[in-house]
């Protein structure tokens, strides 16, 4: 399976990338060969769905779930120590003008 | 040409869980900023979800309480979009296999309004944009939401509140979630098209996003109506887009077009596997279903013979119809006590919030006592009435309000006299009467409630009066 330019374009979009003409090709390129490697998977699959859940074949019964009942969350500082926070919240570069 | 509004409803309901849809995080509303957060909630690397079993039991009760098919093998899927409020930047959601599908809503007039499907999903975080940041609060994200998806079956603003109200009083009956659309557990995203009027193609349609207020979804419809109307009128097409309603100005404004419409790339969740229900599960919230706000006004007309409108206020509340009903159980007279809560109870309640709370001072047992005094004779009307204000008030007991010699009424000898005083003390009236002129003998009845300061059963005295004349 090879991936085309246009889908290239439509991913960089999507993941706020800006690639112009001549890096879009390379990069065309290069992903290809990782979709390549990654397809060595295919052969590992049993049946022909193309469902992960049925090739998983797992199940969560309904007992399996979680009970409503309180867990104690983690302070906040923890929470915000990996990145920009300001008097607990989050921050980041405004997002709306 | 003369056009008509075509429209559907995509409504999320916050449910009334303790924890989170996917960690043990309180749901619990506010709260300082990131102090209801855990890895999970924040999307930290190989942090596992983990579904709440109780978002499936609510989900499922509320499928079947707008008479849904519900589907017991169910799983999620992942929405994929990239904006600070997520900070995975995907939202788990359900796509091709809703928990529920296909039901109703039934409005007041017998109409019915499709439920398309009803899925589960986690709640965002909330955003505030200051200065040249965007700060962002967690505490609200991963709370389970089910979002009500309708058909496009309403066709006024006036069936879309109704259809709003229903939507609320069910989910509150069945006590699956609070519905404050102040506090932003109910909302909706209101899709508006129009068409010939006649005509069953479908136009093309524009979304307005969160609407969380019955007066605005109201007024944004008619907005939106009137303007797609004049786009047509003047040969123009109808540019399929998310639009915003500025509550000030009154109009909608396009937030984004079809261009720029997002791709989620749905694909299934893979930390969670198909999700098992046993049919015992739905069995049993099917079995613990209450008696829903429509059949319950339904019930009271036609069986206990409330009129119509009391009814329905009656029902609106589901602690007041609780209340009525006990009242009723302790022996009261369903019409006098309805017109007890409605007329006297509820003047005492001046917000929604407070008749939904309902916490007052009189116990149904003391209300059907009340009535059962009026409904003999022994109290007036007034007095009763009267007395319920005051106890309501103080809280003190009804023999506070009523003397022992009042609750007697007055006794039938003394009662003859007077009536006999009255119809000698206004011979005029008594001639109008019996020339026809019905409305004559109410100078009687007034001569009879001053001479026992309202004590009397004008009832017992009109049958006397007659007589006597
Ligand atoms: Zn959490």
């Amino acid at each position: 399976m090879a991936i085309s330019t246009d889908e290239i374009k439509a991913l960089a979009r999507l993941a706020k990338l800006e690639f112009d003409d001549e890096r879009c090709e390379t990069f065309k390129e290069e992903f290809n060969e990782i979709i390549e490697f990654a397809g060595k998977i295919n052969g590992a699959i049993v049946g022909n769905s193309s469902d992960i859940r049925e090739i998983v074949g797992e199940e969560t019964q309904y007992a399996e779930l979680r009970e409503d009942e309180e867990r104690e969350s983690l302070p906040p500082e923890k929470i915000t120590s990996g990145a920009e926070a300001q008097n607990g919240y989050f921050t980041v570069r405004r997002v709306v003008k | 040409m003369k056009y008509e509004l075509v429209s559907g409803f995509e409504t999320h309901v916050e449910l009334a869980t303790s924890t989170k849809i996917f960690c043990g995080c309180t749901t619990a509303f506010g709260g300082a900023p990131n102090t209801h957060c855990c890895p999970v909630c924040t999307g930290q690397p190989g942090a596992l979800p983990v579904l709440n079993k109780k978002v499936v039991d609510f989900a499922v009760r509320a499928g079947l309480a707008l008479h849904c098919k519900i589907n017991t093998v169910t799983h999620l899927d992942r929405k994929n979009y990239c904006y600070p409020d997520l900070p995975k930047a995907y939202q788990i959601s359900q796509y091709d296999k809703p928990l529920c599908e296909g039901g109703y809503v039934e409005l007041p007039g017998g109409k019915k309004i499709g439920i398309t499907r009803i899925h589960i999903e986690e709640d965002a975080g909330k955003l505030v944009h200051e200065r040249g940041f965007t700060f962002i609060d967690y505490n609200r994200g991963g709370v389970p939401l089910i979002e009500i998806v309708s058909e496009p079956d309403i066709s006024s603003p006036t069936e879309a509140r109704e259809y709003v109200e229903q939507l609320r009083q069910i989910m509150r009956y069945i006590g699956v979630s609070d519905c404050k659309m102040q506090e932003g557990s109910m909302r909706c995203d209101v899709n508006v098209s129009v068409r010939p009027e006649g005509s069953t193609a479908l136009g093309t349609r524009t979304e307005i996003k969160n609407m969380n207020s019955l007066n605005f979804i109201e007024r944004a419809m008619e907005y939106e109506f009137a303007r797609q109307v004049d786009v047509l009128k003047d040969g123009g097409e109808i540019e399929q887009a998310t639009l915003r309603f500025d509550e000030k100005t009154g109009e909608t404004y396009v937030m984004r077009t079809k261009e720029d419409a997002q791709d989620y790339r749905y694909f299934p969740e893979p930390d969670i596997f198909d999700i098992i229900i046993p049919d015992e599960v739905v069995a049993r919230e099917k079995e613990a279903l209450p008696e829903l706000p429509l059949e319950k006004t339904t019930r009271y007309i036609n069986v206990l013979g409330i009129s119509p409108s009391v009814a329905a206020l009656i029902t609106k509340h589901r602690k007041v119809a609780d209340y009525f009903e006990k009242a009723v159980k302790a022996g009261a007279a369903a019409s006098r006590a309805a017109n007890f809560i409605v007329g006297v109870v509820y003047s005492t309640l001046s917000t929604e919030e407070e008749k939904d709370e309902l916490s007052i001072k009189v116990s149904p047992e003391e209300l059907a006592e009340l009535v059962r005094l009026t409904e003999s004779g022994a109290v007036n009307v007034t007095v009763a009435q009267s007395a319920l204000s005051k106890m309501l008030a103080s809280g003190l007991p009804l023999s506070e309000y009523i003397a022992a010699e009042d609750m007697k009424g007055v006794d039938d000898g003394e009662l003859e006299r007077i009536c006999a005083e009255a119809v000698k003390n206004n011979p005029r009236a008594v001639a109008d009467f019996k020339a026809g002129k019905e409305k004559a003998i109410s100078a009687l009845y007034g001569y009879v409630k001053r001479a026992t300061q309202g004590k009397a059963d004008i009832k017992k005295a009109d049958a006397v009066i007659k007589r006597l004349i």
